[in-house]
């Protein structure tokens, strides 16, 4: 069984905002975004408000998710037993839905994938993604 | 290999079942086998498992088989502990495979392989050559089942593979032989023309064969020809054939001795697969494909050998009234065994068409085709997952047992429920309620969004004040309760119940789509953790954690407390001062340690829900989903005050005005009885004096229930019904007099709270 690292809390930023205003975002550098809505994004790392083009956006520090960073291989091997949907074949890109049960985010890289789950299911990603 | 706890020798190559009839042991006793995974007659138990078709399955030296015999008890059910989060990480321990792709074949015989080349050369649209997946059983790729989706789902040897192919399914199972019907047919000794054929090239003894119909490819037997009547055992009892007799175009019986019978009754389509899959799109190739051709209409015998239905049986229901085949199967279980009517059907079909004259299609297929074991079936699923709050390993760590309360992992109490409550009311407490649903509402539809949504004004709602409602339902009903929350002139924040977050969401949601609102939602159950401080001295515990001025009665604001950025909203629902803290998930075991170190001058303890329960059910605060009901409208529940019916518009308005029309039927009230606590759920009793025997009559149920301490007797939330027009007096709960009291029981006039 391919194991990630250990889940860890994630320090991101919760913009929900106008597609527009998303769309137009200039994110810091290096940040995964990762938009979960057309209306909504989670970027690793803070962001500032001034830089969402909508002055009715709610930005927020997220630090309700865990993450685990894995190796594209192994991310297959574990997402082919534990995932029914079929993931995109694009990279970089992000997907979401139930993987093993729980409520899972990805961001699928060349090399390595971004697993994101709600740190409310932290304990049930270490016992069914590991 | 094992068999029946004794050593058996087998060649390379052998199946389990070839390895027993050279060993002279049939798996059931007896059955026509057709070594193609189609009859029900070489069931056996294997390595555990019970219902095993041991014809396809390998022998090993580590088999281990237990015969199933057709007279002998049913095999066990298997029970075997599992850790649900271990390993595989589900519930059963079966791994499962997930496999896209655009045709699926199932079945590689000659007719799928060439089903699979075609598809395989049909390059579509997009240029690419098409994904295409090949299962096949003789590879240990069972199909069992071909599910909405679609889903077609094999056993493999490496554990469950889900398929979903996005064009086609094909299927190109071939067909299974015709079994035969007459008095004798289970015997052992019975073998169809096919695997006839195949035990002689396994070098498996068939004595003197006798062939009925087709007789089988390459073997020298004695063909019977005639309509057969009867297999006849060695002696009254025997359980071997002796002998098959047929009755000859003169009508005379003809008995010809054997040791084999060879059965070549013809052909029916396996298409089992096909029926479940075919509104799915499925189509069938190759023999598969075949019309049902019907064997001769049976006279005698055993139908369906998987349910012992015999043709004295279908007479039987047929006499009442069981004339369609559907019904047959109902009333009789045939074609509901091990073999899914594989053996039965084409002769219940001859049956019925003989007793009719219509010939009825094949019943609905439904997975599973083949039997599998309770594992296997639930393969791939997954308890619904328990969230836990941020402070979950503080609870644990700090002894609290934990339950499933409201959607979570929360703490029951820390093993002393009663001093948690007595810090609440005589100094302070913590709690931790980042269970409640949180959510943000921002834009300029913001007051217009939730004036819809909530019956009471919004608009007039300060920024930095609280306001609590009541969530209503198009009938206006209650469907959950919590605050508003003003913080600027187009932002708010709203709470929910912890239980009733998820459907506020939705429903919030819903409306702003509904209405087409230009609103930003958020919702930050999960992000946002929230610790309740609360207690006489829950002012002196925050100010010792750095907290400056605190936010006045049903009033918020943002603070700084013991290093960690919160929001304060000043309510109550313990009936003591409480201020909630609002921060983000990552800040709470910080914020939880810190205000538990702060608070050790002050005797700070947490507490548990148990507590929580018993503090609110002393103010009469309810709980949404354990007092509502339903159809609990505001009034039914005493909250007429919460709803503003002048108000020109609100989910529900036009139900609340309407049924505040009818006469009142029934009403939750505050309750009150000397002793410990009755039971939540326990019946109301109104006292009556019609002279009944008991005295008696029914009146309601309670649905909060705990002892005050700070009352000296025990309190109650209830539904009680009014009779004659009013709420009765004298009621009886759990054998004693209680008395229907106001609420809330303890500081009626809110003074502590507000303190």
């Amino acid at each position: 069984m391919p194991a990630p690292d250990r889940f860890s809390r994630l320090e991101a930023t919760r913009i929900v905002a106008t597609p527009a205003a998303l769309d137009a975002a200039r994110w810091p550098a290096g940040a995964v975004v990762l938009r979960i809505a057309p209306d909504e994004a989670i970027v690793t790392g803070a962001v500032a408000p001034a830089a969402i083009e909508d002055p009715h956006a709610i930005v927020a520090r997220e630090t309700g998710f865990v993450g685990a960073w894995m190796e594209a291989a192994a991310a297959e091997a574990l997402l082919e037993r534990a995932c029914a949907w079929a993931r995109p074949a694009e990279r970089p890109a992000f997907a979401q839905g139930l993987v093993a049960g729980l409520p899972v985010k990805l961001w699928l890289d060349v090399a390595r994938v971004l697993v994101v789950a709600p740190a409310a299911f932290a304990h049930d990603c270490e016992a069914r993604l590991r | 290999m094992i068999l029946d706890g004794q050593p058996l020798e087998f060649r390379p190559g052998d199946t389990v079942l070839v390895a027993m009839l050279r060993a002279g042991r049939h798996p059931t006793g007896g059955g026509c086998l057709c070594l193609a995974g189609d009859c029900p007659h070489c069931l056996a138990i294997v390595d555990g498992v019970a219902y095993v078709r041991t014809c396809q399955v390998q022998a090993l030296d580590a088999t281990v088989v237990i015969r199933q015999l057709r007279d002998g008890p049913l095999p066990p059910l298997e029970s075997r502990d599992r850790d649900a989060d271990a390993g595989a990480g589900d519930a059963t321990g079966v791994p499962v495979h997930h496999r896209h792709c655009d045709v699926v074949v199932i079945g590689q015989g000659e007719a799928g392989r060439a089903a699979a080349a075609e598809a395989r050369a049909a390059v579509g649209a997009e240029g690419r050559t098409p994904d295409v997946v090949t299962l096949d059983a003789r590879d240990g790729q069972d199909v069992i089942g071909i599910y909405p989706g679609p889903l077609v789902v094999a056993r493999t040897s490496g554990g469950m593979l889900h398929v979903m192919p996005r064009r086609e399914i094909v299927v190109a199972t071939g067909a299974a032989e015709i079994q035969p019907v007459a008095p004798g047919n289970l015997l052992a000794g019975l073998v169809t023309a096919r695997a006839a054929t195949a035990l002689a090239a396994a070098g498996v003894a068939l004595g003197r064969v006798v062939a009925i119909g087709t007789p089988p490819d390459g073997l020298d037997v004695t063909v019977a020809d005639g309509t057969l009547v009867r297999f006849e055992p060695h002696g009254p009892s025997g359980s071997r054939i002796a002998a098959v007799v047929v009755r000859d175009a003169a009508g005379a019986e003809r008995r010809h001795a054997c040791d084999t019978v060879s059965i070549g009754l013809g052909l029916t389509p396996r298409d089992g697969l096909l029926r479940m899959g075919r509104a799915f799109g499925a189509r069938a190739v190759g023999d598969a494909a075949l019309d049902h051709t019907l064997p001769p209409c049976p006279a005698a015998g055993t139908v369906c050998p998987c349910s012992a239905v015999t043709v004295e049986d279908l007479d039987s229901v047929h006499g009442r009234g069981f004339c369609e085949l559907d019904l047959v199967k109902r009333a009789t279980l045939a074609g509901t065994g091990p073999c899914q009517g594989a053996a039965c059907v084409p002769h219940i079909r001859a049956w019925l068409a003989s007793r009719g004259g219509v010939l009825q299609p094949p019943f609905t297929a439904r997975p599973v085709a083949k039997p599998v074991t309770l594992g296997e079936a639930a393969a791939g699923a997954h308890h619904h997952p328990t969230p836990r709050t941020a402070l979950d390993a503080e609870h644990r760590r700090l002894g609290a047992r934990m339950e499933r309360l409201g959607g979570w992992w929360r703490p029951w109490h820390y093993g002393d429920p009663r001093a948690e409550y007595d810090a609440v009311r005589h100094g302070v407490s913590i709690a931790d309620v980042g269970t409640l649903g949180k959510m943000r509402v921002s834009g300029p539809d913001a007051v217009a969004l939730l004036e819809h949504l909530y019956p009471v004004p919004i608009a007039s709602l300060a920024a930095g004040r609280s306001r609590y409602v009541v969530l209503l339902d198009e009938r206006g009903y209650v469907l959950d309760d919590g605050l508003v929350c003003r913080e600027a002139e187009t932002r708010f924040t709203l709470t929910f119940t912890s239980g009733g977050a998820t459907l506020a969401e939705l429903w919030v949601r819903d409306w702003a789509d509904a209405l087409g609102t230009d609103v930003r939602l958020l919702n930050q159950t999960m992000s946002r953790g929230a610790i309740n401080v609360t207690g006489p001295r829950a002012g002196a515990l925050l100010a010792r954690a750095g907290a400056g001025a605190l936010p006045g009665f049903m009033r918020h604001a943002p603070a700084r407390i013991a290093g960690v950025a919160c929001h304060v909203y000043r309510l109550s629902f313990t009936g003591e001062p409480s201020y909630e803290l609002h921060h983000d998930a990552g800040d709470s075991v910080a914020l939880w340690r810190a205000l538990l170190d702060a608070g050790a001058p002050e005797g700070v303890r947490p507490h548990g829900l148990q507590a929580l329960l018993a503090l609110r059910l002393e103010k009469g605060h309810i709980v949404v989903g354990q007092d509502t009901d339903f159809d609990s409208t505001p009034r039914r529940l005493g909250l007429d005050w919460a709803v503003r019916t002048d108000k020109p518009a609100f989910v529900g308005r036009d139900a609340v005005i309407r049924t505040n029309r009818v006469p009142l039927d029934r009403q939750l009230v505050g309750l009150e009885v000397e002793g410990e606590a009755p039971p939540e759920g326990a019946v109301i009793w109104r006292a009556s004096n019609d002279g009944g025997d008991p005295p008696r009559a029914y009146a309601g149920y309670v649905t909060s229930s705990a002892h005050s301490p700070v009352l000296g007797r025990s309190v109650m939330l209830g539904w009680v019904r009014l009779h004659d027009g009013a709420l009765p007096d004298a009621l009886v709960v759990d054998g004693r007099s209680a008395r229907r009291v106001a609420t809330p029981f303890y500081d009626p006039g809110g003074d502590r709270a507000r303190a």
